[in-house]
């Protein structure tokens, strides 16, 4: 019974790994995911804004619309922001929205700086100027996208054996 | 009055004109906001200028003093976070907002080929309530009436600037369109058109007059006044034509292609008088060929929308209608 009790044990506890390890590869290959996501939502984004001419609070509507997962949920907050009575300015909304909704994706610190920084500047300048900065971020994502991918490549296999061998390790320790 | 425009307004300046007397607040004008310099109000005829705690002085020292940051959020606010979306309106230092308020802009231009691309640093705002003051016309419209074709004369309202010029012609729109009439002609109303270029006079929302101009009224929104004149003469088959502000030769020509269709034509310019009309060359030829058959003249000093004289193409004056004697007021 007791010897029953210790396999299950075990058995939890390498399942358990497994998960970890698999979750740590999903999360890898989330991000460039999301990364690509993005890139596209800002382009969209570029064209309400350059060729549309779309006031802004539609223009994130429009591209929340088109997303999906954390990323549209991320836009419509920053939509819902901007429409509300209470009027905001856009950088407010846009960092309300981001507090609210990165911890969602799975994207990390570079890709963060790069939405905040582009909320200080959506909206305030003519639209060559948008244009510029649309493109400037799109470019920078992609540098992250591309280094994400390596990562992926290099870690996304490592870490679901990783995460099995470390179970099966701490099974082994402890018997 | 003021709280239709604090929606606009960034909380520091919302904080002190929500502060102003009740009386203040009613009668507000234009609430003019410099960058780094004193907050003021103009109301009622007078000015002064804001102190934080929402009382007024005459003097600036006190004053609240708007900073870069609040004209930074005061443009966004008022282009509604999309300044690339007012382009054409920064050319023209003008934005109107939504309920018609119109809001001039100073700051530093970027030119491109000598000519004005946008305000870049925008840091003077004058915010213009529009005010919808209706039967402010009913004074104005017997006197430029043409009772036997059931219509009304050519007719150009001359005044200063702020004397309610648009208010005016606004105003005779809706009369027209509805045919209010004076009592003894039947209620028949005329298809009225509008080309609002500066969406001043029926503060369009998509298109759709937010002030009511009456029932058969079309407006041609946000188009230059020539070409909009033009396109409602051939497209929209209007019987008064109603345009604000009418001064380049192109629009001089529109108004003569109008007239020519057998339109009417309600326009409005600047000036203080119909000799002041005169002078400017645009203007001058329609004036010499005796197409207006009315000219009102409106004065700021008469109160608020002050009818100081309608005069007749040769510069006769019409008389109020209470003096018209009965006889010829049967005529029609």
């Amino acid at each position: 019974m007791k010897c029953m009790i210790k396999l299950i044990g075990a058995l939890c506890i390498v399942f358990a790994g497994t998960m970890l390890g698999m979750y740590q590869s999903l999360q890898l290959s989330a991000r460039p995911r999301q990364i690509r996501q993005s890139i596209q939502c800002l382009q969209r984004l570029e064209t309400e804004i350059v060729y549309g001419v779309t006031p802004l609070p539609q223009a994130l509507h429009a591209v929340a619309g088109a997303a999906s997962g954390p990323l549209r949920s991320l836009f419509e907050a920053a939509s819902r922001g901007l429409m509300g009575k209470e009027a905001a300015s856009m950088r407010e909304a846009w960092e309300e929205a981001m507090a609210s909704n990165w911890s969602h994706t799975s994207m990390k610190q570079a890709e963060k700086e790069i939405f905040l920084q582009l909320g200080t500047l959506l909206g305030i300048s003519d639209r060559e100027d948008q244009m510029k900065h649309l493109k400037l971020a799109v470019r920078q994502l992609q540098g992250e996208e591309l280094a994400a991918a390596e990562e992926q490549k290099r870690y996304g296999g490592m870490w679901r054996s990783l995460g099995l061998l470390s179970g099966v390790l701490i099974v082994i320790l402890m018997y | 009055m003021l709280e239709r425009i604090e929606e606009w307004l960034p909380p520091n300046l919302r904080a002190v004109t929500s502060r102003l007397p009740a009386k203040v607040r009613d009668s507000a004008e234009e609430v003019r906001v410099r960058e780094g310099r004193p907050l003021e109000i103009v109301y009622g005829g007078g000015y002064g200028f804001l102190n934080a705690d929402g009382s007024l002085g005459p003097l600036p020292d006190s004053a609240y003093r708007p900073s870069r940051e609040d004209c930074v959020r005061l443009l966004e606010l008022l282009t509604n976070h999309s300044v690339y979306s007012f382009e054409e309106e920064l050319k023209r230092g003008f934005i109107t907002v939504r309920g018609g308020h119109r809001v001039g802009l100073a700051g530093r231009t970027v030119l491109e080929h000598g000519k004005v691309k946008q305000i870049r640093d925008v840091c003077g705002f004058n915010i213009r309530l529009a005010r919808e003051l209706k039967d402010t016309g009913k004074a104005v419209l017997p006197r430029i009436m043409d009772a036997e074709a059931r219509t009304v004369h050519h007719t150009l309202v001359v005044s200063p600037p702020q004397a309610g010029k648009t208010t005016l012609i606004r105003d005779l729109a809706r009369l027209i369109s509805y045919g209010s009439w004076p009592s003894h002609l039947p209620g028949e109303g005329r298809k009225v058109g509008i080309v609002d270029e500066r969406s001043e006079l029926a503060a369009c929302e998509r298109g759709v007059p937010r002030f009511d101009v009456g029932p058969r009224t079309d407006v041609m929104d946000g188009c230059p006044k020539a070409e909009g004149m033009m396109m409602m003469i051939r497209s929209m088959s209007p019987e008064v034509l109603i345009v604000d502000e009418i001064g380049r030769e192109e629009d001089a020509e529109a108004v003569r292609e109008a007239m020519h269709a057998g339109i009417r034509v309600i326009a409005s310019a600047h000036g203080r008088s119909p000799e002041d009309i005169l002078k400017r060359p645009a203007l001058r030829g329609l004036a010499e060929e005796e197409f207006f058959g009315r000219f009102v003249v409106l004065s700021r000093r008469l109160g608020r929308i002050g009818v100081e004289a309608v005069l007749d193409a040769k510069g006769r004056p019409i008389p109020a209608p209470e003096s018209i004697p009965s006889v010829v007021r049967g005529k029609g």
